[in-house]
């Protein structure tokens, strides 16, 4: 920074603290010559370093520093002084207490100190009795040498004293609280070129330090100048209010499918067996449906449902129901699919909508749904998390579209156009597809399943044979990419730290 | 979902040609299978098998024979040749009312060895545990049948009549120990529950094979290295079960080079000749190969990809290897010929109807509302919906309200639905006692309770602040400026809510509904939550401000 805006940039404590610096370089000297706190000459001799103003070292020396009574008597004076401050002739010790209001301890030290500067003499009868000598006169006259060093500048470098200084700090330090002296950081600071060169600079000081409404009122900022601030310089750093990292993304997911034509659709988290599984004509048998894959509710046992329609669907279990299947050629229990259960797939909110009378053909739906899993939680499975899923209802529709859905989404979701698509299975879709996506930076992954419904699940519940392509999309693994997470659990974290500063995609 | 092991170097002998692992993780696909992994060192390779219902697949000889079908190396179903073997099995009728049904066959000309018993186990195995509903459905047992004496019965007995030596163990028990002390009798005891007595085989010489479906005898019911006269059983509750699983063995054993030969079940009515392979048939249509996948093919074309898949194909007539038992629908057919015609070669085609896209007005005034609070500086928090008791009443200081109970729950922390979401927020409180004070959360989602037999779901929201100057007033404000944005008014009456100090709860009324507490949180559920700051909070009904915004 050139040496004029560097001085124009010095806030006033700094601008206090440079001009000293001629004359003095230790810290308390410093202080001394500034009047500023102790704090605010650290702070601006730290900002002066950090603008290569002046550079501190830090030494370690023993110090002498006045204690609790040398405070006290560097402001009210020695009790010998004030001892025999006190005598008039021939006076008695309690009587000289009284007058200069002395402790008893002060008393014993001050008659210890004075005669061994011969400055009193003793008579002992029934009291004793003390008159001031020559010495003693000379003392109240010239002063003490305790006096005159306690009005020295503390701390005081101990190796800066001369050898009479020595014999007093000696008698000094033999009382009581009077002078410590102990090891502490010395700051010397140093100018440097810069700061030797800012010196000889005009420090202006009449810089504006803010800008208040009255300044601009009474247009008084006109023809001052700004002080100018160190703008790099780093500042302490704070948190917002914001959106959770995995609803954000959520959201957006929402959004992009309104805009790819989708609409939304729902259902409860506490299901029926009816939706969750046996209108998508997974049989009551599958290995899916054991008791541990799933969450049963307690109480209320069973819901209530469409009795036409579970006739229907128990039908396409048993026998196919008017689509030329075979069924799954069991009994169907009904009393089960009453079961309420905590919703497994997402898939259970399409069969609602196959079935409900807001269906629009054609349309297009989805939903993002809360769905729940008996499973172990760990870094990559949760038994409470979120699934994409929707339908595309529309004659004659086939595997093509579906294909072309598939690359759709995994142009959108994905940010490739580079898919496969590849055999799978799902109870309820003929045929089924895997979707695998080339992903710019992590290769190949899986992103979702799909497939066109089974007459099966479609007729049943809708009424008739109906093209119907259906997906669901891993979103969860989607945004943990996108929000560079690799444990799961991470995606629902309490930890506020870590939420307070979530990238935001 | 099935994953099987098997050596690389077996499929090759098995399909006779060279495979590559690549190759395998292509073919893979076509039995609707995930490549997992090859391990160099040991020949094993390993694939994941989704469809539960295709359980041919899930041993090596299955496998080899879908991908001779694929590369063209064997054309439509394969054939098995059955030979007479004269052998015979007395069902009881007694049996009839538990475990009715029982398939068998026997094998001979090939010596078992390590490898070959460790894939007929695994394939037993996994059909016994995924297909066969954890043996309920069906079981399978294998045997040498040179430790038997023929006819071999099948029936029911008392639990106590009979004691002999079950696998792996030393010393003669009766069905009632098995099921109490042996592992595998604790395992699958549930499958005999309630009956009074239990299924057994035994040979012509009261000798026991089987205490079905529980164990074998350790004499006779093992399988072991040098054996080369196998005799297969697989009972059950399901016919069509039980057939498939002998017909899934006989044409694993055939491809392997065994003869198979013929059983005779003689039942308490009639006699049945077993393996049964008589391969089912089912009409296709050509526009259904359009319908699926726009495709349009020629008879002829339509006959190869079907040969490919191992399906017979004459007028329009396809015949189904009796080893499938998952094709319901014409579909089923139409999904294997678009498979084998590759799936990476169909075309795509966008979709083109326009359709119009929307989300609910109940989701659109949810996002205002957190977008609202967002704005004062609150940090959103998404927590899990499946709580516990402890958290939403207990360290809350008041009672069960009504809640949606898990029956069965694998872990007491998420063992109910919760019922308000302020639970939450105090958690995250004591999870960050040491993070940076004012913290200001709120957690948007949803909520279910019930009364007797209703269940009620609803949309809400709870706001909470945490520092030392945290007070009443604070909610107050933010409610009043929830309401403001939306020109709506609310009163508030006082309330007795035991999570809060008494005297500073609140209850907020909009156009006469109840739709949010708010207050200052008692220091009981404070230090509950091993907390100190001062908290304050609300939760509001976002789908009953909705309605009565609709209203």
């Amino acid at each position: 920074m050139e040496i004029k805006k560097l001085a124009e940039s010095l806030n006033p404590v700094e601008r206090k603290v440079l001009k000293v610096l001629d004359n003095f370089d230790y810290f308390h000297d410093i202080m001394k010559a500034t009047n500023l706190k102790d704090v605010e000459v650290s702070r601006a001799l730290q900002w002066l370093q950090n603008k290569n103003v002046v550079e501190l070292k830090e030494q370690q020396k023993e110090m002498v520093l006045l204690d609790e009574n040398g405070l006290k008597y560097l402001k009210s004076g020695l009790p010998e002084r004030k001892f025999l401050d006190a005598i008039e002739r021939k006076t008695s010790v309690s009587e000289i207490a009284k007058k200069a209001g002395l402790s008893n301890e002060e008393i014993a030290i001050s008659l210890g100190a004075l005669k061994s500067k011969a400055a009193i003499e003793m008579e002992k009868g029934k009291e004793l009795l003390v008159s001031i000598t020559g010495n003693g006169k000379h003392l109240l006259k010239h002063g003490f040498p305790e006096e005159q060093f306690l009005r020295e500048i503390f701390p005081k470098e101990l190796s800066s004293l001369n050898e009479e200084e020595k014999s007093v700090l000696e008698n000094l330090r033999k009382r009581k609280k009077i002078i410590r002296v102990e090891l502490s950081k010395i700051i010397n600071v140093e100018l440097t070129e810069t700061g030797k060169k800012l010196l000889k600079e005009k420090i202006e000081d009449d810089l504006i330090e803010k800008l208040s409404p009255s300044l601009v009122k009474a247009s008084a900022w006109k023809g001052k100048k700004f002080r100018r601030f160190d703008v790099k310089i780093n500042v302490p750093s704070i948190f917002g209010g914001r959106k959770q990292h995995y609803r954000r993304f959520l959201d957006e997911v929402r959004q992009k499918f309104v805009a790819l034509g989708f609409k939304e659709m729902t259902g409860p988290i506490v299901e029926t067996d009816f939706w969750d599984m046996d209108s998508l004509f997974m049989p009551q048998f599958h290995s899916a449906r054991e008791i541990h894959q799933a969450y049963y509710v307690k109480e209320p046992k069973y819901g209530k449902l469409d009795e036409a329609l579970v006739k229907r669907v128990k039908e396409a279990h048993e026998n196919g129901y008017e689509t030329g299947s075979k069924g799954w050629r069991y009994e169907f229990d009904v009393k089960r699919t009453h079961r309420h259960m905590l919703r497994t797939q997402g898939t259970a909110s399409s069969a609602r909508m196959l079935a409900s009378k807001e269906l629009q053909i054609p349309g297009k739906y989805f939903a993002i749904s809360r769905c729940f899993r008996y499973d172990i939680i760990d870094a990559t499975h949760l038994s409470d998390f979120f699934q994409t899923e929707g339908i595309v209802v529309e004659e004659n529709l086939n595997f093509s579209h579906l294909k072309g859905l598939l690359k759709m989404f995994a142009e959108e979701f994905a940010e490739t156009d580079q898919i496969k698509i590849t055999p799978g299975y799902f109870p309820f879709t003929e045929p089924s597809a895997e979707l695998h996506a080339k992903h710019p930076d992590l290769g190949w992954i899986e992103l979702g399943g799909s497939g066109i419904f089974r007459p099966e699940v479609v007729k049943p519940l809708l009424g008739r044979e109906m093209p119907v392509l259906a997906w669901g999309i891993g979103i969860d693994r989607i945004a943990m990419f996108k929000l560079g997470i690799r444990d799961i659990r991470q995606l629902f974290s309490h930890d506020l730290e870590f939420l307070r500063s979530a990238k935001i995609v | 979902m099935p994953t099987i092991t098997f050596s690389l170097k077996d499929l090759q002998h098995l399909v006779g040609k060279k495979i590559s692992v690549e190759e395998l993780q292509e073919l893979a696909h076509y039995g609707k299978g995930d490549f997992e992994g090859y391990d160099k060192e040991t020949d094993e390779a390993k694939i994941d098998f989704g469809d539960t219902n295709l359980p041919y697949l899930w041993s090596v000889e299955g496998v080899a024979r879908l991908i001779k079908g694929i590369l063209g190396l064997q054309k439509g179903i394969p054939e098995i040749k059955v030979s007479k073997g004269g052998y015979q099995v007395v069902v009881d009728k007694s049996v009839i009312k538990y475990r009715p049904y029982i398939a068998c066959f026997a094998a001979k000309g090939k010596k078992m060895d390590d490898y070959l018993i460790k894939q007929m186990v695994q394939l037993q195995e996994k059909f016994c545990e995924s297909y066969g509903r954890r043996r309920q459905k069906v079981s399978i047992g294998l045997y040498s049948y040179k430790r038997l004496k023929f006819p071999v019965h099948y029936k029911a007995i008392e639990p106590l009549s009979i004691e002999f030596v079950p696998l792996e163990f030393k010393a003669k028990m009766n069905l009632k120990e098995i099921l109490a002390e042996h592992p595998k009798g604790r395992d699958y005891a549930w499958v005999l529950e309630g009956f009074d007595k239990y299924p057994v085989l035994m040979d012509d010489k009261n000798e026991v094979m089987s205490f079905v479906p529980i164990i074998n005898s350790n004499f006779t019911g093992k399988l072991e290295i040098g054996d080369e006269d196998l005799f297969f059983e697989a009972t059950g509750i399901d016919e069509e079960a039980v057939n498939l699983a002998a017909s899934i063995f006989a044409y694993a054993l055939h491809d392997r080079g065994f003869q198979i030969y013929s059983v005779e079940a003689k039942y308490p009515d009639k006699k049945v000749m077993m393996p049964n392979l008589k391969n089912e048939s089912i009409q296709i249509k050509s526009e259904q190969i359009k319908h699926l996948f726009g495709l349009e093919l020629k008879e002829n074309e339509i006959k190869q990809l079907l040969e490919k898949s191992q399906y017979d194909f004459a007028n329009w007539k396809v015949k189904i290897p009796v080893y499938r038992n998952d094709i319901l629908h014409p579909y089923d057919i139409i999904e294997d010929i678009g498979i084998a015609y590759g799936f990476d070669k169909i075309k795509e085609l966008p979709l083109t109807t326009f359709t119009h896209g929307s989300t609910f007005k109940l989701n659109e005034f949810i996002d205002k509302v957190r977008e609202i609070i967002v704005g004062l500086g609150y940090q959103e928090i998404l927590s899990a919906i499946l709580a516990n008791k402890e958290l939403l009443y207990r360290k809350m200081n008041i009672k069960d309200f009504g809640t949606i109970e898990i029956d069965d729950y694998m872990s007491e922390t998420y063992s109910v639905v919760r019922s308000w979401i302020l639970p939450n927020l105090m958690e995250v409180f004591s999870k960050n006692k040491h993070v940076e004070f004012p913290q200001k959360i709120f957690e948007q989602g949803l909520v279910n309770s019930r009364k007797g037999d209703e269940i009620f779901e609803s949309h809400r929201i709870a706001i909470a602040s945490s520092h030392e100057n945290a007070n009443y007033t604070e909610m107050r404000q933010i409610l009043d400026y929830i309401m403001k944005c939306f020109g709506l008014s609310c009163d508030i009456e006082e309330a007795e809510h035991d999570s809060f100090i008494e005297g500073r709860v609140g209850r907020a009324i909009v156009k006469g509904k109840k739709v949010a507490y708010l207050g200052e949180i008692s220091p009981v559920v404070i230090t509950n939550w091993g907390l100190e700051m001062p908290v304050v909070a609300l939760e509001l009904n976002l789908s009953e401000l909705w309605e009565v915004m609709e209203r």
